[in-house]
C-alpha cells in the first residue's frame, strides 16, 4: 500500500477531472455520466429482467472499484468502521440506521420520479444547460439544505 | 462488449474522483448542507465551469460519437414531476447525507452504513418503478436510449 493520496483532493483538481469525465463519455458514447440508471440496470439484472443496457452495470461495478483503489490502494488508514461519524455522535446507531435506510430510500424515489440524481441531473444535465435539470437541481439543493436545517433544529444545534 | 469496458473504466474514474474528494464520507455532505462548507459546491460548479462550454462546443461542431450515433445533448422543459422528485431527492440526501454513486464508495472505504444506504436506494428506485411501470427509463437525468453501433 502506497500513501499516494493522503488528503482530500483539492475542488479545483476534482472538480475540473470530473468535468473532463463528464465529457468524455458524451464524446465517446453520447451518454450522460449519471449513478442512479447504474442502479436501475444493476438491478434490472439482478431481476433477470430483459432488455438490461449492461455498460451501466459495468458502470456500476466500476464506481465501486475506483472507490476502493483510491481509499483502500492509493490512501493508507481506511479501515472497517461504521461511517457517519457527525450522525452517530447525536443518535443511537439503533436510530441511524432506519435513518440511513429511511433517508436513502427517499432519495432513490424522488431519483426516480426526477429522472435522475446529483450526478445525472446535478452535474450532467446543467453542464447541458437543461432547464429541466436546473429546476431538479435547483429544488433538490433547496430543499437539502432546508432539511438540514430543520435536522440542526430538531437536535438543538447538535447535528 | 467495448461499451462495457468503456462503462467500467468510467464507473472507476468517477468513483476514484468521489473518493479522493471525501464525497463519500457522511461528515463531507453534511458540512456542505449545513453551509459549514462550500468545497463541495464548488467542486460541482467547477465540474460545470469545464464540461459546459466543451460540450457546446462538441454540440456545434456536430461531433459523431463512436458508440452513441450524433451528439444529441438534452433540454426537456421543467414539469412537476422535476419539482415533486428533487424536492423527495433533497429531503433523503440531507437525511442519509449520501447519493448514489458516493454510496458505492462509502462502503468501498469499508464505513458498513454504506450497505444500509444502498439497498434503500435500490428499494426507493424500486418503488418508483413499480408504480410507474416504466422499466428502465428513469435514471441518468436526461435519459437516452443507447445507440449501439457494432465495432
Amino acid at each position: 500500500m502506497v500513501d499516494l493520496l493522503p488528503d482530500r483532493l483539492a475542488w479545483y483538481v476534482g472538480g475540473p477531472l470530473l468535468g473532463l469525465l463528464i465529457v468524455g463519455l458524451f464524446a465517446i458514447a453520447n451518454q450522460p455520466l449519471g449513478a442512479s440508471g447504474a442502479y436501475v440496470q444493476t438491478s434490472g439484472l439482478l431481476r433477470r429482467m430483459p432488455n438490461v443496457v449492461t455498460w451501466r452495470v459495468w458502470y456500476f461495478v466500476g464506481m465501486f472499484v475506483g472507490g476502493v483503489l483510491v481509499t483502500q490502494v492509493l490512501r493508507e488508514g481506511a479501515e472497517i468502521r461504521s461511517g457517519y461519524d457527525a450522525l452517530r455522535n447525536v443518535f443511537p446507531l439503533w436510530a441511524v440506521v432506519p435513518l440511513v435506510f429511511g433517508g436513502a430510500t427517499l432519495l432513490g424515489y424522488g431519483a426516480a420520479v426526477a429522472g435522475g440524481c446529483t450526478s445525472g441531473h446535478g452535474m450532467c444535465g446543467t453542464a447541458q444547460r437543461s432547464p429541466a435539470s436546473l429546476t431538479v437541481t435547483a429544488t433538490f439543493m433547496a430543499t437539502a439544505v432546508l432539511t438540514t436545517l430543520a435536522l440542526r433544529i430538531v437536535t438543538g444545534g447538535e447535528l | 462488449m467495448k461499451l462495457n469496458l468503456i462503462g467500467l473504466l468510467f464507473g472507476i474514474g468517477f468513483g476514484g474522483v468521489l473518493a479522493a474528494s471525501n464525497l463519500h464520507e457522511y461528515d463531507t455532505i453534511h458540512a456542505m448542507l449545513r453551509l459549514d462548507e462550500f468545497d463541495v459546491f464548488w467542486f460541482m460548479a467547477s465540474a460545470i465551469a469545464v464540461s459546459a462550454p466543451l460540450l457546446w462546443l462538441l454540440e456545434r461542431r456536430q461531433i459523431h460519437t463512436p458508440f452513441g450515433g450524433e451528439l444529441a445533448l438534452s433540454r426537456s422543459k421543467p414539469e412537476k414531476h422535476h419539482v415533486q422528485g428533487g424536492a423527495l431527492f433533497g429531503v433523503g440526501w440531507a437525511i442519509a447525507g449520501t447519493c448514489p454513486a458516493p454510496a458505492l464508495v462509502m462502503v468501498s472505504s469499508g464505513a458498513l452504513l454504506g450497505l444500509v444506504a444502498i439497498p434503500g436506494i435500490f428499494l426507493g428506485l424500486h418503488l418508483r418503478e413499480r408504480q410507474s411501470k416504466t422499466v428502465g427509463h428513469v435514471g441518468d437525468g436526461e435519459h437516452r436510449e443507447t445507440v449501439v453501433v457494432p465495432g
